[in-house]
């Protein structure tokens, strides 16, 4: 029951987030044109390039879009509203994650064209970059809850929301979630201006259209961590939890959707040098002030 | 529309009776998701006034996306080849729309073909929805297939280059097996045949499967490119030596082992120390980073680039038939797309020149306000550029939208479109993230030659792409400054000059620097002429522009020279 | 119980497979996700042991892990894709003898060493998370953190040591030649 109800909210918030993508690009808010895309993907070819890796080609989106539904399988809709509550749900998240970027090697190497592939290994070369601004502020998430139970770390923010309690950690959490999903102005695996699509270069047809459902899950999963770890979950008035669950998922997504579409994209080496030189330590005193504060603060 | 649409033999097919209904919707969708592909680029586009997106298609960044091959203009020899192999890339159902243009020779008719307008293109765009929502071009009843799509197949070992043959077998120094490749056609400049057998792996064809025109193998010519583009590089690298390499392979080939340190010896090591795999992999004509028509071929070391070199495939070639006068103007101008108000006026001028006519002050100030509102639609089409190679979306839709605008405009509505051009400008200040990603790159080598334009005016500053930027957001004021003294722009018009003869020269300041043309006149015909533009100079820049960077920072650095392929001389 | 024998039979089974495919493909990249995956598939089993945190902290290790290995297989061996079928085995007789000992090892510990008594019951998983911090951070914190230092060190020191020495001929000569 809540496997289905949770697949329909994610299914839902894709679409919701599919429209506003559309809208962003075209200028019309034309609430068909997610189905319609995803029918005329259906109906094109789906085209093997010659000489392709064939496991990787075919297992790449299919990948993506798995561990993007198992990262979502783990975060609370409402205090009963989750599919797997995990003892270690706070961890598990990061373990499903660290699959996207198997899912890009994969894809990258799968069809053997050289776009692909440095778009491939390019993300690989991020992962240090992103993955600590994912890990820490999680991290210092779970030590304000003293849980991995990401139920737990929502009830921890009843009074105070984490985004007023650690607004360091949301601000390196929701950068860090952007570049894990790849989007712009963190697009760097699947630049069209310096990659002609990279990773998602070569694929066409239904293959495809799994791959962008993939990419749309992986945005909704990681705005839904955002709204589990930092923005108090399913906390708020008025409203019935899932409704602010949704809500504010859907509004961290479109935010990350926004910001991309105002912002060029950033320099491969700033990048690996901001998050290195300046993300990791901040995350890191992020996590001294939590302890502190969770410590001195009854 | 200037031709009635006919549809092919390509078109109207159904797939399968049992799925009639999936089917149906399917062609709807596909009729309401129209994508294309735009040849030589969206930058061409714009500048011949075209609003793509105004029509509701899609513009891709790859031929697996698209669905549509929107083919603008006239396509050089060297353009309709790599267009057959993005055709050929393309998905099926996929269509041809042509506009202003003849269908290449290797490529199947044209599924519309109409004007160069707006028009034209909205309903050839409307023409397509309807026949693709009826469930036409669902399959092909053949492959499509052209010449250029055949290449021969060599064979040749990952480990030692030089052992090249026609058959599949096993390396006589090493016993691993040959791969399989492309003999790709030579491309050096100043080689004339590929003695050992040149493989840039050019176009890759065979029946459906293809890569880009613009994108290539790279795992099955390991270690051969380093050797191969030492030998024909523009550097002349030659001291790379392949005996040392030879010998390693000799020594161990007995074993059947070999050892890694030994055979990396001698080949060549990227800047960090360490002997990877050198990938050559073209960027371009039809890339959605670079302007269209521009090829860069960059020798990549993971996402670094060794050395480059850009070509133009769609340049103007300066030999050709003595024309009349009037035609003259008409062939330069319509050769620039991307400035041809400048070559026209240029044209106009060299040819006043060598009749003796005076310059009239109202209509050189008429062509000057003309000349100035080219460069400003010009440097608006360049930021549009700099977005998509970004991915900066907003700075794209609002300079073409601006450019749009401003292509035809008066003088007071020019004086009009003042505040939204500044405004342009201090919002890109503001923009985070733009500084620091052209700051510092694409900064020009001490004692460059051959600077013209915003790129030598921006040279007296630090010279690099940010600058590049401020210098034409400048000059967009600027323009703007002279436009309200000079008065209503006039598209030059040559004179009536009758069957004079002479020798005439004139220069113009063209947006991308300055242009001269020297032409002889005999009885009214041009006799013959020669062209000198600051892009065939700026062309010269690339590689030591792009030697040494990381893949995006090279781009960038090509983008900020905003080159015109078609402004290149060969 | 059924089960969980089936499971742990199943991901043993597809972890062996896995294992398997890293020596017989010739691709360098298929091989290290293929001990991606086969480690991986050791992760699901210590799920299906019942040992929630390990399964997933070795799930999510071992993804950056082997990742990183294949990004260096590809950077430094010659023939990546396993294009070439290249033959990358060697000492057969002494590796044959070495894997059969080792195994046979490793079979006779796992028969014939004591593992005491079966626990009826585990702990729930937020108890284990809980036992395994107070572990890490009390009795065994100085060989983790010995261990986590020396792994450090390592890296930086191997680095360190791939990087070519540029002495001061050495510039010298390059820049006689350019």
């Amino acid at each position: 029951m809540n496997f289905a109800v949770v697949l329909l909210a994610l299914l839902g918030s894709v679409w919701v987030l599919a429209v506003v993508e559309g809208w962003t690009t075209t200028g019309h808010l034309r609430p068909a044109a997610p189905l319609l895309s995803g029918l005329a993907h259906l109906g094109r070819e789906s085209i093997v390039p010659r000489t392709p890796d064939r496991v990787f080609f075919e297992a790449a989106p299919v990948l993506l879009l798995i561990v993007a539904v198992l990262g979502a399988a783990v975060l609370p809709l409402a205090p009963t509203l989750v599919i797997a509550d995990l003892a270690t749900g706070a961890l598990f998240i990061n373990a499903a994650l660290a699959y996207v970027l198997v899912a890009l090697i994969m894809g990258g190497w799968g069809p053997n064209g050289a776009y692909a592939m440095i778009g491939g290994w390019r993300f690989l070369g991020q992962l240090i970059a992103y993955s600590m601004l994912i890990v820490m502020p999680i991290t210092a998430a779970a030590m304000r809850a003293e849980s991995l139970l990401n139920s737990a770390i929502v009830t921890s923010q009843a009074g105070l929301w984490n985004i007023v309690y650690q607004p360091l950690g949301f601000v390196l959490f929701f950068i860090a979630a952007t570049a894990l999903a790849f989007r712009s102005p963190f697009d760097l695996p699947t630049a069209a201006g310096e990659l002609a699509g990279g990773v998602e270069a070569e694929y066409t047809g239904a293959r495809l259209a799994v791959l962008r459902l993939a990419r749309l899950v992986l945005v909704i999963t990681l705005a839904s961590a955002t709204t589990v770890f930092y923005l108090g979950g399913w906390h708020g008035p008025l409203l019935p939890p899932w409704a602010w669950s949704l809500v504010k998922t859907l509004t961290v997504s479109s935010s990350m959707l926004l910001a991309g579409h105002h912002l060029p994209r950033i320099r491969e080496a700033d990048l690996l040098g901001w998050c290195w030189k300046l993300g990791i330590p901040l995350a890191l005193l992020n996590i001294f002030v939590v302890g502190l504060l969770v410590l001195v603060v009854p | 529309m200037t031709s009635d649409p006919v549809m092919t033999s390509t078109g109207a097919r159904q797939r399968q009776k049992r799925f009639a209904i999936l089917q149906k919707w399917i062609s709807r969708a596909l009729a309401h998701n129209l994508s294309c592909l735009i040849v030589p680029g969206p930058d061409v586009a714009l500048a011949h006034g075209l609003d793509v997106m105004a029509t509701g298609m899609r513009i891709t960044a790859t031929p697996r996306d698209a669905g549509v091959l929107l083919i603008i203009g006239e396509l050089s020899e060297k353009m309709s080849e790599a267009v057959t192999v993005l055709y050929a890339q393309m998905p099926r159902p996929r269509a041809i729309l042509l506009l202003g243009g003849q269908t290449p020779s290797s490529l199947p008719s044209a599924d519309v073909s109409a004007g160069l307008s707006q028009e034209a293109l909205t309903d050839a765009t409307e023409w397509l929805r309807r026949a693709l929502a009826e469930g036409a071009f669902a399959t092909s009843p053949e492959d499509f297939d052209a010449s250029v799509l055949h290449a021969r197949i060599e064979y040749v070992c990952p480990m030692h280059p030089e052992v090249v043959q026609d058959e599949p077998g096993s390396c006589p120094k090493c016993g691993m097996d040959l791969v399989a490749r492309e003999a790709g056609k030579d491309e050096c400049a100043g080689e004339t045949t590929a003695e050992h057998g040149h493989h840039h792996d050019h176009e890759h064809h065979h029946g459906h499967e293809h890569h880009h025109g613009d994108e290539h193998h790279a795992h099955d010519h390991h270690h051969s490119h380093d050797h191969e583009h030492h030998r024909c590089g523009a550097h002349g690298h030659s001291e790379h030596d392949h005996s040392g390499h030879d010998h390693a392979g000799h020594d161990h080939g007995a074993m059947g082992f070999m050892s890694m340190v030994e055979v990396t010896r001698d080949l060549p090591r990227s800047a960090d120390g360490l002997a990877m795999d050198w990938i050559e992999v073209p960027f371009g004509p039809v890339f959605p980073g670079l302007p269209g028509g521009l090829k860069l071929t960059l020798t990549l070391d993971g996402d670094g680039v060794t050395e480059g070199q850009a070509t133009s495939l769609v340049g103007m070639a300066t030999e050709g038939d003595e024309v009349d006068a009037g035609t003259f103007v008409e062939h330069l101008a319509s050769a620039m797309p991307l400035a041809p108000v400048s070559y026209r006026l240029l044209a106009c001028l060299a040819i006043e020149r060598a009749t003796g006519l005076e310059d009239d002050p109202a209509t050189a100030r008429a062509r000057a306000s003309a000349l100035e509102r080219e460069r400003i639609a010009s440097h608006l089409g360049w930021l549009a550029q700099l977005g998509r190679q970004l991915g900066f979306a907003w700075l794209t839709h609002r300079a073409s939208a601006l450019h749009l605008d401003i292509r035809h405009a008066s003088q007071p509505q020019l004086i009009e479109l003042g505040p939204a051009l500044q405004a342009l400008a201090t919002r890109l200040g503001r923009t985070p993230l733009l500084k620091a990603r052209l700051k510092g790159t694409g900064v020009l080598p001490a004692g460059s030659s051959g600077l013209r334009g915003p790129v030598a005016l921006a040279a007296d500053e630090a010279g690099d792409a940010w600058t590049r930027l401020w210098q034409r957001l400048a000059e967009i004021t600027a323009s703007l400054d002279v436009i309200k003294t000079t008065g209503e722009p006039e598209l030059p018009v040559l004179r009536n000059i009758g069957h004079v003869s002479g020798v005439g020269e004139a220069t113009v300041e063209t947006p991308r620097g300055l242009a001269q043309l020297s032409l002889k006149l005999e009885h009214g015909r041009i006799k013959s002429y020669t062209l000198d533009t600051a892009c065939s100079h700026h062309i010269g820049l690339v590689a030591k522009l792009v030697e040494g960077r990381e893949l995006g920072d090279a781009l960038v650095a090509v983008g900020s020279l905003d080159l015109s392929p078609w402004e290149v001389i060969s | 119980m059924f089960a969980q024998a089936f499971f742990v039979a199943v991901f043993g089974l597809a972890a062996i497979g896995f294992g398997v495919a890293v020596f017989s493909t010739a691709s360098m990249v298929r091989s290290a996700l293929a001990l991606l995956f086969s480690q991986t598939a050791v992760g699901c089993m210590f799920l299906a042991l019942q040992t929630e945190f390990l399964g997933v902290l070795q799930i999510m290790m071992m993804a950056t892990e082997m990742s990183i290995m294949a990004i260096f297989m590809v950077m430094f061996m010659m023939d990546p894709g396993g294009l070439g079928g290249m033959d990358m085995t060697h000492q057969k007789r002494f590796s044959l003898g070495a894997g059969v000992l080792a195994g046979g090892t490793a079979v006779a510990v796992a028969l014939l060493a004591d593992w005491g008594p079966v626990t009826a019951q585990a702990p729930d998983a937020a108890m284990q998370t809980r036992a395994l911090g107070m572990e890490l951070l009390g009795r065994s914190m100085m060989i983790f953190e010995t261990a986590g230092v020396t792994i450090l060190t390592a890296m930086i020191a191997a680095t360190a040591v791939a990087i070519p020495v540029h002495t001061l001929a050495g510039n010298g000569d390059k820049g006689a030649s350019e």
